[in-house]
């Protein structure tokens, strides 16, 4: 009887997002410019290559969308990946791997949200400091050593396909299905949703706020862990700088995504498209032989640029 | 309202120890009892030579720290420090090479230094960014852009006269520990001594109230944002005549020791409390710890876990305080 | 007059909720003094009174947010608990805020069952057919029908205040408290809402309805409670009453204070002038002037655009239309150059707005005045120290030192020290937004004095202030707000509560 109008054409076209637009228009750039963006290997590549990416930018978008942040994720994965090499080398069994570097993972994830939730420190503090710790830790268990000689059934992790379909494309598609489920038709979805949008609201309906943050920061911290292993395997090794300024990867994902800092604005087919426009960049960039700190740059550049915009959003 | 005529205005003759010396005598204190402990633990802590290296190195920590005390002191923060050093020493060290000429490096690392803290300063008053990831994206921008214009390369073997400003002695101190000295004093009387220090302890213990008391807060955070990458310049000359070479990467592990130094000596994350001396005893207690470690023979890898920890620890200490103070 | 109107025509033999004797006080203040009235069901009832009568207090108490000191509460007849918020929800009394707690990114039905939501078939999963069918028919009830799939943050005020009375539905409420559900509204969305409120009578909820608008008073209500001074001073069945007898009832609240004030004869130049000042936030063709010597009241209900007014006038807001002038002098910029031409003002909320709390007495008295003592950039301790020491005994401050954090000291000399701040600075013209607010007798008294010393020495003031008596005594002229803009001006001879209530009140 007195519905908005939602449909009109003019908010049709302006909720054309902003990174949709960028990912066409990087998409065309580079195939003008290098012929071998558009063939079926890169793209397979540049799908293959983001996986990693997306295991940390969807979490990421969950914390960002509760006002946090967690910028001890690539630190985190580091120490995951090295955590997985030296304990399938000392026990000889992938699984025990898996797990060390998934609870290794979860423990940074609790930590996180403790000091977050429960001692108040500001979360891009709390996780500096524990970025620190991390990368302290990664040092410490591999001497700054790379670990190799990895067996084969880790490389398989990366290398291996099933139905002619690359394994890390599998694990993408599962992990996007399972945090659009998680988002969007479970109780901790609506609850991310109200931590950043109205969290007296929730402390209203008698959900234990703090408890509810850790969770968030522990699913970061158990996917900052399976990444570790998928690096492990993509690297055929354990390296102490491995994850280096993936977490900034992740961030720029999230925000180009059209994620909010604010009001717990979360888009995950956004994140999925930002990762792929961080990830079309870089692969792009590449066969233009430029070299990856010059990527670095165009990426910080691109995060000042969408939070610029987001900005000017939320304010008119 | 008879009490009121009671009232002392000045805080009258008694002894009146102020809470900010209480604090930075509680963080002396702890720098003494690390000496003592290290003296005794080891042989070597209380050799001269060590001494005055724990001084140099402090030194080193204070000018990277000092310039975000103020950025603190408005609760801001500027992650993009260690990455400005960085590029700043890397440029510096170019110009200095090609040129023969010192004073150009100097003048051009601190100009560089300056111009990046004000575009920081510029992307958290005009464009309205919160700092911490304002200075982030600026973190990777820099680092991006002194990998590319490095290359891998390093700049190596500067003027004698140029190293001393790191190395050298006088009167039996090193320099470092004069310029610490100069420093030290600027940023107090800035700090503590004029209306823009003022203004910035204002902005920070309240940024609506600042404003709306007539203050030009966006006018004084791009000071305290162009003051900071100027000393992250300053500082990066220092580091490139104590190591006579200038890599890409120098300054990437800076950030997160500048931020501890800040908030052991006793400036709050949550801004309006702090000062340029208690960074000091910051980086100070910070190096002596460090030191220690070293001297104890436990492994350089440790440094950033003890690091994050202390960063931690500051923070939630920072909280508890002042949780009970109102 | 305390006596119970009789109970309607309805069935019901005893009423939905009833409120005995219901007290509350705070330190200084009796928010509410042995108020009771009977809610019956399928009935708008009124509540009806001037700002800080008492309804705020009074809705508190009912969500459970404030405990009363006395009293009793009857559902059904039988007495009941009410100690928390959770006793409210679960006596099925809800209270819609104007503002509320929704989650703007997530749809209306999950809005409405947040925390409850139906399971799914795997642990954690929601139930989305439910969840969404169960929304659909519930908006169904109240005549709203919107696809419950449609993010809050898409609606319009309108649209949220039903989604708010949906979720409060959705819990069983049987009485609703409405604080100006209208108030935000535009004309077809107060009827959508009246609607609404029709549906809800047949279904036998009880709704209290606090309002400012006589026209619904009269259309609406059922029957009216009129609160003064947190006492109920009448009730009425709306047939039997008439918009200037319940004006009459709310005004003439008991000023515990006097406060004396010499009139000068003639006021002095103008020193500041407004001219037809629009701004974004919802002030509109403001226009006024303030003389040097003189007290010029700014009154109108909360949220009628005067403190919008202030901060426009200070360039803490951008104006998008209009000029400001002081001595005639053209003011542009923000509350810095504001300052600077010696514009002062004084913030509603002292904490948030108007000190920095962890900072010394000392600090913020000199804060505004840092250009004009050290004008070459050095700060100079002791002069400070001087400057702020003449102004705590100038101001009698209590307070054992300078050095005190700002933070420990009572209401009233937390004010005294921004006004002392302001004159530190050497201000010609003082906008206060409600000075008195949170503030005891005693100090009222001493903060008056200070403002009638400021005139006396020719500075211009302009006094915000919802207490209607404080106007009437200490003003020599007001202008009177009405959503947005300024609807009329009152003399000294003018000058009185009842005038004041009917021009800010809507249709009166």
């Amino acid at each position: 009887m007195h519905e908005i109008a939602l449909n009109s054409p003019t908010t049709r076209i302006r909720r054309i997002p902003g990174v949709a637009v960028m990912l066409v228009a990087l998409v065309v750039c580079f195939a003008a410019t290098s012929p071998g963006f558009l063939t079926a290997p890169n793209l397979s590549n540049v799908l293959v290559q983001s996986t990693v990416l997306l295991l940390l930018a969807l979490p990421m978008t969950l914390i960002i969308m509760t006002e946090g942040l967690d910028l001890s994720m690539g630190a985190v994965l580091t120490l995951a990946s090295l955590v997985v090499a030296l304990v399938t080398l000392a026990t000889g069994s992938v699984l025990l791997g898996l797990l060390a570097a998934c609870a290794v993972g979860i423990l940074f994830g609790v930590a996180n949200g403790w000091l977050v939730a429960i001692l108040g420190i500001p979360p891009f503090v709390a996780t500096l400091g524990t970025l620190g710790m991390a990368q302290g830790l990664s040092l410490i268990v591999s001497d700054g050593q790379s670990v190799v000689g990895m067996p084969i059934a880790i490389q398989k992790i990366y290398s291996g396909t099933v139905a002619a379909v690359p394994l890390p494309i599998w694990m993408a598609i599962v992990a996007y299905v399972v945090f659009y489920l998680l988002l969007y038709h479970t109780r901790l979805g609506t609850f991310v949703f109200a931590l950043g949008g109205n969290r007296d609201a929730l402390r209203f309906a008698g959900i234990k706020v703090e408890r509810m943050l850790i969770v968030v920061y522990a699913i970061g911290g158990a996917m900052a862990g399976l990444a570790g292993v998928l690096m492990t395997a993509r690297m055929n090794a354990g390296h102490p700088t491995a994850g280096l300024g993936l977490e900034f990867d992740a961030i720029a994902a999230v925000a180009v995504g059209g994620t909010s800092f604010e009001r717990g604005n979360g888009w995950l087919l956004g994140t999925l498209l930002g990762v792929l426009t961080v990830g079309v960049l870089r692969n792009g960039l590449n066969l233009l032989a430029i070299p990856s700190s010059v990527q670095v740059s165009c990426i910080g550049v691109l995060v000042i640029m969408a939070l610029f915009f987001d900005g000017l959003r939320s304010r008119t | 309202m008879t009490d009121t005529t009671k009232i002392l205005p000045g805080g009258a003759r008694r002894l009146h120890i102020s809470a900010d010396v209480l604090q930075l005598s509680y963080r002396l204190l702890a720098a003494l009892l690390i000496c003592v402990l290290l003296s005794l633990l080891t042989d070597s802590f209380l050799s001269l030579n060590n001494i005055l290296n724990v001084l140099r190195q402090a030194s080193l920590m204070f000018f990277v720290a000092a310039g975000l005390t103020l950025v603190v002191l408005t609760a801001g923060l500027d992650l993009s420090i260690g990455a400005n050093v960085g590029l700043t020493a890397c440029l510096a060290g170019t110009v200095i090479h090609v040129t023969g000429s010192p004073t150009l490096g100097v003048l051009v690392g601190i100009g560089v230094g300056a111009a990046i803290g004000l575009a920081n300063g510029i992307m958290v008053t005009a464009l309205r960014i919160p700092s911490f990831i304002a200075t982030y994206g600026m973190l990777w921008i820099l680092q991006g852009v002194a990998y590319w214009y490095m290359a891998g390369e390093t700049i190596h073997g500067f003027p004698p006269g140029f190293r001393q400003l790191g190395s050298g002695y006088f009167l039996g101190l090193p320099i470092p520990v004069y310029l610490l000295v100069i420093f030290l004093a600027i940023g107090t009387v800035l700090a503590q001594r004029t209306t823009w220090g003022q203004e910035i302890y204002a902005i920070g213990a309240n940024p609506v109230a600042a404003r709306l008391s007539g203050i030009p807060v966006a006018a004084r955070l791009l000071l305290v944002y162009t003051v900071s990458g100027t000393m992250a310049g300053l500082a990066s000359i220092i580091f490139l005549a104590r190591l006579n070479s200038a890599e890409a990467d120098i300054g990437e592990s800076l950030t997160l020791p500048a931020i501890a130094s800040v908030l052991i000596g006793g400036t709050s994350l949550f801004g309006g409390v702090g000062t340029v001396f208690g960074t000091f005893i910051g980086a100070l207690i910070l190096t002596l710890v460090l030191n220690g470690m070293n001297l104890l023979q436990i492994s350089a890898s440790w440094q950033p876990l003890v690091t994050g920890a202390i960063v931690i620890l500051a923070v939630w200490l920072d909280r508890m305080t002042r949780r009970r103070a109102f | 007059m305390n006596a119970l109107a009789p109970k309607p025509a309805g069935d019901a033999a005893v009423p939905l909720f009833e409120l005995r004797g219901i007290s509350k006080s705070f330190p200084g203040v009796k928010a509410l003094d042995d108020v009771s009235f009977a809610i019956w069901p399928g009935e708008v009832h009124m509540l009806l009174g001037e700002n800080g009568a008492g309804k705020s207090s009074l809705m508190k108490v009912l969500c459970g947010a404030y405990t009363a000191d006395g009293g009793q509460f009857f559902l059904d007849g039988r007495k009941v608990e009410m100690n928390s918020a959770a006793d409210a929800r679960q006596l099925g009394v809800a209270v819609i805020f104007q503002e509320f707690s929704l989650v703007p990114y997530l749809d209306i039905a999950q809005n409405i069952y947040l925390g409850r939501e139906p399971k799914g078939w795997l642990p954690g999963t929601i139930d989305r057919g439910k969840i969404l069918r169960d929304a659909k028919a519930l908006l169904a009830t109240i005549g709203f029908d919107i696809d419950p799939s449609t993010p809050v943050h898409r609606l319009g005020v309108a649209q949220q205040q039903m989604v708010e009375i949906a979720k409060a539905l959705s819990q069983d409420a049987r009485i609703l408290v409405m604080d100006e559900p209208t108030a935000a509204l535009s004309d077809r969305e107060t009827e959508l809402l009246f609607a609404m409120i029709a549906q809800l009578k047949v279904k036998g909820v009880a709704i209290v309805y606090i309002s400012h608008r006589m026209a619904e008073v009269f259309s609406l209500g059922d029957r009216i409670t009129v609160l003064r001074d947190g006492k109920k001073v009448a009730e009425a069945m709306p047939g039997q009453s008439s918009p200037d007898e319940l004006i009459r009832l709310m005004v003439g609240r008991n000023v515990d204070t006097s406060y004396p004030r010499n009139f000068a004869a003639e006021p002095g130049p103008i020193v500041l002038q407004v001219s037809n000042v629009s701004s974004p936030n919802g002030i509109h063709d403001i226009d006024l002037v303030v003389r040097a010597g003189e007290i010029v009241g700014l009154c109108g209900l909360v949220g009628s655009g005067r403190t919008e007014v202030a901060r426009a006038i200070f360039g803490a807001d951008k104006t998008s239309a209009g000029e400001i002038r002081i001595d005639g002098q053209l003011r542009s910029g923000g509350p810095d150059k504001a300052s600077r031409m010696g514009i002062a003002l004084i913030p509603e909320s002292r904490k948030a707005e108007g000190l920095a709390l962890i900072r010394s007495v000392g600090d913020n008295l000199v804060v505004s005045a840092l250009q004009k003592l050290f004008p070459l950039g050095l700060f100079v301790p002791q002069r400070a120290r001087e400057e702020s020491g003449a102004l705590v005994r100038q101001l009698r401050v209590a307070t054992p030192s300078v050095k005190q954090p700002v933070g420990l000291l009572s209401g009233g000399n937390q004010q005294k020290v921004v006004i002392g701040k302001w004159l530190a600075a050497g201000a010609k013209v003082f906008i206060f937004d409600e000075p008195t607010r949170g503030i005891d007798v005693g100090a009222k008294a001493e903060i008056f004095a200070l403002i009638d010393g400021l005139v006396a020495k020719g500075a211009a003031v302009l006094m915000i202030s919802s207490e209607q008596a404080e106007i009437v005594h200490v003003c020599d002229r007001a202008y009177v707000m009405r959503d947005g803009g300024i609807v009329g001006e009152l003399s000294r001879q003018q000058l009185s509560e009842e005038n004041i209530v009917r021009m800010g009140m809507h249709h009166a």
